[in-house]
């Protein structure tokens, strides 16, 4: 989840969308770990593919703007919490 | 015996400060909820469950009082229903329930958000614990301050909690959670000297800024996730 989160505010950072090979180097993962990853984010509508002519890119969704604040807010009351 | 030790003239505001802190409880129990369904965090759900006790023990006394102050159809029913029954003790059989709902849930409550950070949240001593609670609970409208006493140790080991993770973590909300949680100790203090009508005022006043505290963190909390 910790992965995920992080993968959402690469992309975020970018302003929202960024191309594969460098979303890979900046979330520090394999390439078949990426994989994984995107698979499930966009599975699960939070990423999508974007084309535009020959250029592929990845971007956030508003599924996965809206999660990636959920996922900040959670992990703001955890360590309140100390949880 | 005095059921509650609310002035005449604070008989309203005694209720409001409940629903207050009534929303302020629920509003963590829906934060904790929610992030437990996003990572399946165990502790989350029993601190949400442990805010939820104690809301629904707020909820308890709102629902009394509400009986108590206003003498609706519902008194009257339960008058007569314990009438029927040929039950001594009449209405007073109502409150005494609502009341003993009320502190043995805000207990429980406040004991699970204690025990989060240990390892077993269930262990051996939990049946004994809870045993306690619910002889304080019983005592608690004939001596009102075993229960002020049990609340007020429960809180202060929970601040020791949090204290211990301020000390380590030197995060700012923490520091905002304590002194909530200190105003609450501080009211449940105050709240052993209420048969002095001014006494229960201050310590009801002062419930109310420790809750409002816990809004303000509330809202810091969201605002803080909006910008990261």
């Amino acid at each position: 989840m910790e992965i995920m989160h992080d993968i959402l505010k690469i992309v975020q950072e970018r302003g929202g969308e960024i191309k594969k090979t460098h979303l890979m180097y900046k979330a520090n993962l394999s390439h078949n770990q990426m994989k994984l990853y995107l698979a499930d984010l966009m599975k699960n509508d939070l990423l999508e593919n974007k084309t535009s002519g020959k250029k592929q890119t990845i971007g956030i969704t508003k599924n996965g703007r809206n999660f990636s604040i959920k996922y900040a807010q959670v992990k703001e009351f955890e360590k309140t919490f100390g949880l | 015996m005095k059921i509650v030790f609310t002035p005449d003239w604070f008989l309203n505001n005694d209720l409001l400060i409940e629903v207050v802190s009534f929303f302020v409880l629920i509003t963590f129990f829906f934060l904790a909820i929610k992030g437990y369904k996003i990572n399946k965090k165990k502790s989350l759900l029993y601190l949400g469950v442990g805010f939820l006790l104690v809301a629904l023990g707020e909820l308890a006394t709102i629902l009394t009082k509400i009986v108590l102050y206003y003498d609706t159809t519902i008194t009257r029913e339960i008058g007569q229903t314990i009438i029927t029954y040929q039950v001594v003790k009449t209405v007073d059989i109502f409150y005494n329930i609502g009341f003993f709902f009320q502190k043995i849930l805000t207990l429980l409550g406040f004991y699970l958000i204690y025990k989060i950070p240990s390892k077993k949240i269930v262990s051996g001593d939990s049946l004994l614990v809870f045993n306690l609670i619910v002889i304080v609970a019983l005592l608690g409208s004939a001596w009102y301050f075993t229960y002020h006493i049990t609340a007020l140790l429960i809180i202060f080991l929970i601040i020791n909690n949090y204290y211990k993770t301020y000390v380590k973590e030197k995060i700012s909300n923490q520091k905002i959670l304590i002194a909530a949680f200190g105003l609450l100790a501080l009211s449940q203090i105050i709240f052993l000297f209420s048969q002095i009508d001014y006494f229960y005022v201050i310590a009801q006043s002062m419930q109310l800024i420790s809750y409002i505290t816990l809004f303000a963190l509330v809202v810091k909390i969201l605002k803080n996730g909006k910008k990261t």
